[in-house]
């Protein structure tokens, strides 16, 4: 009897069933091979495939037998049909790589001892796995090309490493849309080349060397640095900007060698931009302030933190007593993390009980969270999407790549215009759909105004690009003269930044306590010399030296970002985690416990001082933040104080 | 039984009147085998260019991790090794290493062998991590200053960041008990007395 060959009914669930290696599996419409293969734990090996950029099967990697289809098929290109058997254990398929491997390693000049991606280099990778253990084409043979060629100043170029799989060039078409990067001849003297010749102008160009799957493309400033196997990997967070990119913090020798992309496709879609990358490197010859000083009019002397922090309690009391507690104001950053944003707030409402604390020099009057209701992953969903100003895209570049996305891949419509523009924007837009707009601090007006228009017609949510890795995390938390934590009313609205600074020259605030001041003291240099001959009392916990810690009466250092835990809040209110990468370049605690025993010397006991207590407390003060865990977005309900 | 008596004195007769096989160490040296694994040397090319191109392939075969390497590019105008990478530091913490010459085996270019030398015992365990001036074999009209180790290489204390005192890491000064006058002490802070720590009690946060 024979046996009954019709396939089994598909369920109709919208998807398709796979057999791949007498693995099944269900899988949406339109998936690849590759991709399904992936969810089945199966591996094809691919080099010009990229889960970001659209198929072009050009290194024939990841041919695959197909039931019923004459030829292998190559599987980064092939979307899944209902029923598709595909084997990739066959003899014909184990040969075909063989074979193509062959012809990868063919002019390859085998100098992995000294190319910066041995280690982690897929065409090593897979010749160990795939490949055929000998050549038999003679070493002496090989087509040679030109070695280390500059392409700017970030970006070297091995001609004869590439193995031409354009993913270097359709990074260019397709996700950032400069095409800076040309293919130039035919045949085995086919070469990358930059168009024209002149050098790369890309934001961007970081992201090259780690889309190249092998060593053609490799980073100049990290040239030699470090092998693969010696780095110490720790997840973090960029440092430069509020946007919030994931990052791997690579570490060797207690310095960073290099910051590499961590995939969250609801922030970075796994692109950095050169900024954000050698931030990372920069640390290590940034000057740090080391030890804990204290200075008065006969000169200064190093002491112990516990000493200093008895010293700076010591002194605002007494300004406290003597001027009373509204002559006394605290300046934190935008680069301090939410769980230091917590104690500082509340080291300021209630153990020194003074309205002045800011974050930031800019006054925000009216703030409130319906400035920050668009999310990154949902500019792709606007109908339109309005950017005020260029100042967005150069405060957080990757927003550009994101703007670029959104536009070429899902059809919106982007309108980038002046800040002031006084001209009706309602009739260039489309009627339906949502709007999102874009702007940062300096426009926040001009925003609140053309929301306000807009919202008569059409659905608007904004987005505000702040400063700093935490700006909105210090909006949030309340570090705001006229806004407490979690948008609330606060009794008694302060002095802002600028208007604390002033009244500290002017000689109406006597005692500043300042954290992380360096972030916004470079702008204001000569207020801030006024502002520190006017004081009496200047603590100032920071990480590097700056007009006002060389003033500072009581100067205890602080860790930098990537040398202590907590959490950062990105601009659209994304709340991450950020890790220890490095110890501490200071023999001093954390911000954290500083804080704590400073409330502690003021009277205030038993403030925690680990950063995963802090945070315990703050989401129970704050909802929002308990509902965004890690990870998640923090949304507030608009409007909480009116 | 007179014959074995005197079979195994003249057994003890003939070894008396042989030249002896022990030797004076160390005013008589002897010569090692030709494979013996002593401390290593660092080979140069005839031209006196160095063979090392710093790619850190023995320090990953070192199954104990006693090798630090830190690489550099090569100058072109003055390259010290061919190629573009060259071994800017190599340090070999002679202590820790157990002389299998697995770094031999893993060298692309030769460049380091285990070699005759065995006398190694020293008064300080500083001056027994080997630096690439000690390693590089001697080469006419080529100074080699001695460097002492960095403070990262193979014979430093990996459990702190250097301090700004040069010579003397965090965890040094600690245990010495040395006045850091910075460094918070046992009790302060959260940090518990028993444990002589510098890092900052965050670290303690599972990754």
């Amino acid at each position: 009897m024979a046996a009954d060959t019709t396939p089994p009914a598909a369920p109709e669930d919208g998807l398709v069933g796979i057999t791949i290696d007498g693995r099944t599996a269900r899988v949406a419409k339109g998936t690849l091979v590759t991709d399904a293969s992936a969810i089945l734990g199966i591996h094809i090996p691919v080099y010009c495939a990229h889960p970001k950029m659209d198929p072009v099967a050009v290194c024939r990697m990841c041919l695959v037998h197909v039931e019923k289809m004459p030829k292998l098929q190559p599987a980064c290109a092939t979307p899944v049909s209902e029923g598709m058997v595909v084997s990739t254990e066959r003899a014909d398929v184990a040969k075909t790589r063989e074979g193509v491997l062959e012809f990868l390693l063919l002019n390859h000049p085998l100098d992995c001892p000294v190319c910066d991606r041995g280690g982690e280099c897929d065409l090593q990778d897979f010749a160990f796995r795939y490949g055929p253990q000998a050549s038999r084409f003679p070493i002496t043979e090989k087509v040679h090309f030109n070695k280390a060629v500059p392409l700017s100043d970030r970006i070297e170029l091995d001609q004869e490493r590439c193995i031409l799989c354009w993913r270097c060039t359709r990074y260019y078409d397709e996700i950032t849309g400069e095409k800076e990067l040309v293919l130039q001849e035919r045949g085995v003297h086919t070469l990358v080349n930059t168009f024209e010749g002149k050098p790369l102008t890309s934001a961007f160009q970081g992201n090259l060397p780690e889309i190249c799957p092998v060593g053609a493309l490799t980073n100049r400033k990290y040239r030699f640095k470090a092998r693969p196997w010696d780095l110490q990997r720790t997840k973090g967070v960029c440092p430069t900007c509020s946007y919030g990119c994931n990052i791997n913090i690579d570490s060797r020798d207690f310095e960073i060698k290099r910051f590499a992309s961590r995939d969250n496709p609801l922030v970075d879609d796994m692109w950095l931009c050169d900024r954000g990358r050698d931030s990372g490197p920069s640390w290590n010859n940034v000057e740090r302030i080391r030890r804990p000083v204290l200075r008065d009019a006969t000169g200064s002397r190093e002491v112990s933190v516990s000493e200093a922090v008895a010293a700076a309690a010591r002194s605002l009391r007494e300004v406290r007593e003597r001027h009373g507690p509204s002559s006394i104001a605290v300046l934190g950053s935008a680069e301090n993390t939410n769980e230091e944003i917590w104690l500082l707030q509340r080291l300021a409402r209630t153990a020194l009980e003074t309205p002045h604390l800011d974050h930031q020099l800019e006054a925000f009057p009216d703030i409130g969270p319906e400035e920050h209701a668009l999310g990154i992953a949902e500019i792709e969903q606007c109908a339109a999407v309005i950017v005020l100003g260029d100042e967005p895209e150069r405060e957080a570049p990757v927003l550009t790549l994101r703007l670029f996305k959104a536009q070429t891949k899902r059809g919106v419509a982007i309108r980038r215009v002046v800040a002031q523009a006084t001209r009706s924007l309602v009739g260039e837009l489309p009627a339906e759909g949502l709007i999102g707009l874009i702007a940062d601090e300096t426009n926040r007006e001009h925003a609140t105004a053309l929301a306000g228009e807009l919202s008569r017609s059409h659905q608007v949510r904004r987005m505000t690009v702040t400063r700093g890795v935490n700006g909105r995390g210090a909006k949030d938390l309340g570090m705001l003269p006229n806004s407490g934590p979690g948008y609330t009313a606060v009794d008694q609205a302060g002095k802002a930044g600028r208007h604390i600074l002033e009244a500290s020259a002017a000689g109406l605030i006597t005692g500043l306590v300042v954290m992380g001041g360096s972030v916004w003291s470079a702008s204001v240099t000569p207020l801030l010399e006024r502002v520190a001959a006017a004081l009496e009392v200047l603590v100032v916990i920071d990480t590097r030296p700056g007009p006002l810690s060389r003033a500072a009466t009581v100067l205890i250092p602080g860790h930098a970002i990537f040398e202590k835990g907590g959490t950062v809040t990105n601009m659209e209110g994304r709340v991450q985690r950020v890790r220890p990468a490095l110890p501490p370049a200071t023999q001093t605690p954390s911000e954290t416990r500083i804080l704590s025993a400073l409330a502690a010397e003021l009277g205030a006991a038993g403030w925690p001082g680990d950063h995963l207590l802090i945070n315990r407390e703050l989401v129970t003060a704050v909802p929002a933040y308990a509902r965004a865990g890690n990870g998640g977005r923090a949304l507030f309900e608009a409007a909480v104080r009116a | 039984m007179l014959i074995e008596i005197a079979k195994g004195m003249a057994h003890t007769l003939r070894v008396m009147l042989r030249k002896p096989i022990t030797v004076q160490w160390p005013e008589e040296q002897k010569p090692v085998a030709p494979r013996h694994r002593g401390r290593h040397i660092l080979h140069r090319y005839d031209n006196g260019m160095e063979k090392c191109i710093g790619c850190e392939l023995c320090a990953a075969a070192c199954p104990v991790g006693c090798i630090y390497v830190g690489a550099a590019e090569n100058d072109p105008a003055n390259p010290v090794s061919p190629g573009e990478r060259y071994a800017e530091r190599y340090e070999i913490n002679l202590l820790r290493c157990i002389y299998c010459g697995y770094c031999a085996e893993a060298c692309p270019t030769e460049a380091i062998t285990l070699g005759p030398r065995f006398e190694l015992a020293d008064y300080r365990k500083e001056r027994l991590v080997a630096t690439k001036e000690d390693l590089l074999e001697a080469w006419p009209n080529m100074a080699q200053s001695r460097r002492s180790p960095s403070d990262h290489g193979a014979g430093a204390d990996q459990t702190g960041r250097a301090s700004e005192v040069p010579g003397l890491s965090p965890r040094v000064a600690w245990e010495d008990g040395i006045d850091s006058s910075a460094s918070p002490r046992p009790g302060e802070y959260g940090i518990p007395s028993h444990v002589p720590r510098v890092i900052s009690p965050d670290e303690a946060e599972p990754r």
